[in-house]
């Protein structure tokens, strides 16, 4: 799966959570959510990027599945409280299907492997570079605002106790963490500039994925697919 | 765009993600994931907001899908922010916060119906729950979906935009001057 062309994973991700709201409940629903869990199943979907981690007691193979499985089973518990079961039966297959096609997603898609098919497809640096550098800051901040909260808990911040006092320490957890963030926007703009990044420029990729012509029908057949399905539903 | 305002984006997107471990510290019902999309729309107006809301969804959605339907709701509160932005009203909590809680209503009105229509209104714990007291306060199933997303998201909103409002009066005026909407939402220019 990890040597399918990223657009290809993209358009599969994409196609199942579309059908399951385009065909009729619960069958269409029922259908999406097997195909989207059985790719969870698939060799090569590993934990991946989006950190779901390795339980001892479950095999790796089943590890995405399990995590499109404990994600889901909330919005189940949720819609069980809200609607009677077979709207519940309806809504959560299509929940579902969206659920454990983004972690199937998320564990086969590699972040580098996505920005070099977008630079060989002729993208603008600009879209490469965005979608690069988000993913590698939100773990960056993520880590320096834990590590704000632990410094201000050593000087004596109470998060705890009234509105008013947690309030106040939000702001002395919040205040340091997006103004050393916004500092950090001077660094990488030198940085940018220094490299000669200019709005629009085009970059040469260095190892674009193979895209094979089977996986350009595949991703066209199932835009057809979707288009099919919504004008026989809308008929 | 300059470079500058490219280097905003994935900053900002980060700064949206990272702020939920200030938010857990506290224990506070907030969400503040909005706080990137009305800080950069604030200090550099409205198309940068709308780029860092549709990624901020992008980035989220990797981690829970429920989320990208959601980026209309980012682009409304990008705009809002923009016009918050150019009227200055972000140059006292006094005016900050009032405009932060109409953009909870404008963001409650426009996130109920995909909330309700796409997901049954199930997006969060809290939400559901806070939508299950609207329907046994005898609320009808679209006016109890509207109730669970007022109820998050009117406070968070506020303050969403006290936090942006404070965080733009403590930039040093050098910094805040590098960004072309900055001073004049805090009424500085």
């Amino acid at each position: 799966m990890r040597t399918l062309h990223p657009f290809t994973l993209l358009a599969v991700a994409a196609a199942l959570p579309a059908l399951a709201w385009i065909l009729p409940a619960p069958g269409g629903g029922l259908a999406t959510l097997l195909v989207a869990l059985s790719l969870t199943l698939t060799p090569g979907a590993s934990p991946g990027p989006a950190g779901t981690g390795i339980s001892r007691s479950w095999r790796p193979g089943l590890v995405v599945f399990r995590t499109a499985l404990f994600t889901a089973a909330p919005f189940w518990l949720f819609l069980l409280l809200l609607h009677d079961v077979r709207t519940t039966v309806a809504i959560g297959l299509r929940i579902s299907t969206m659920v454990a096609s983004f972690v199937w997603l998320a564990a086969v898609l590699a972040p580098d492997r996505l920005v070099e098919a977008t630079v060989a497809r002729g993208w603008s640096v600009t879209a490469a570079y965005l979608f690069a550098a988000t993913l590698s800051a939100v773990p960056v901040l993520k880590a320096r605002a834990r590590r704000i909260v632990e410094a201000q808990r050593c000087r004596g911040l109470s998060p705890r106790g009234s509105v008013a006092n947690r309030f106040r320490a939000l702001r002395a957890l919040a205040l340091p963490l997006v103004l050393s963030a916004l500092h950090e926007v001077d660094e990488r703009t030198l940085a940018l500039e220094s490299r000669g990044l200019v709005s629009g420029a085009r970059r040469t990729s260095l190892a674009p994925p193979p895209d094979r012509v089977v996986e350009r029908v595949v991703r066209w057949g199932l835009l057809l697919l979707c288009l099919a399905a919504l004008v026989r539903r809308l008929a | 765009m300059s470079v500058r305002l490219l280097a905003l984006i994935p900053v900002a997107v980060a700064i949206s993600l990272a702020l939920s471990a200030a938010v857990d510290a506290v224990a506070l019902p907030l969400f503040l994931d909005t706080t990137g999309t009305i800080l950069a729309t604030a200090l550099a107006g409205p198309v940068v907001g709308i780029a860092v809301g549709a990624l901020t969804s992008a980035v989220n959605t990797l981690r829970n899908p429920t989320f990208w339907p959601f980026v209309v709701v980012q682009i409304i509160v990008a705009l809002y922010a923009g016009f918050a932005a150019r009227a200055a009203l972000f140059r006292s909590l006094k005016t900050a916060v009032p405009a932060g809680l109409g953009l909870g209503v404008i963001a409650s009105v426009t996130s109920t119906p995909i909330s309700y229509f796409v997901f049954g209104c199930t997006t969060t714990g809290g939400i559901a729950l806070t939508t299950a007291l609207g329907k046994a306060l005898g609320l009808p199933p679209l006016g109890a979906c509207f109730f669970g997303s007022f109820v998050s998201d009117f406070g968070d909103k506020a303050v969403t935009f006290a936090l942006v409002a404070t965080v733009l009066h403590a930039l040093p005026r050098r910094t805040a001057a590098r960004f072309p909407l900055a001073l004049r939402a805090i009424g500085a220019a």
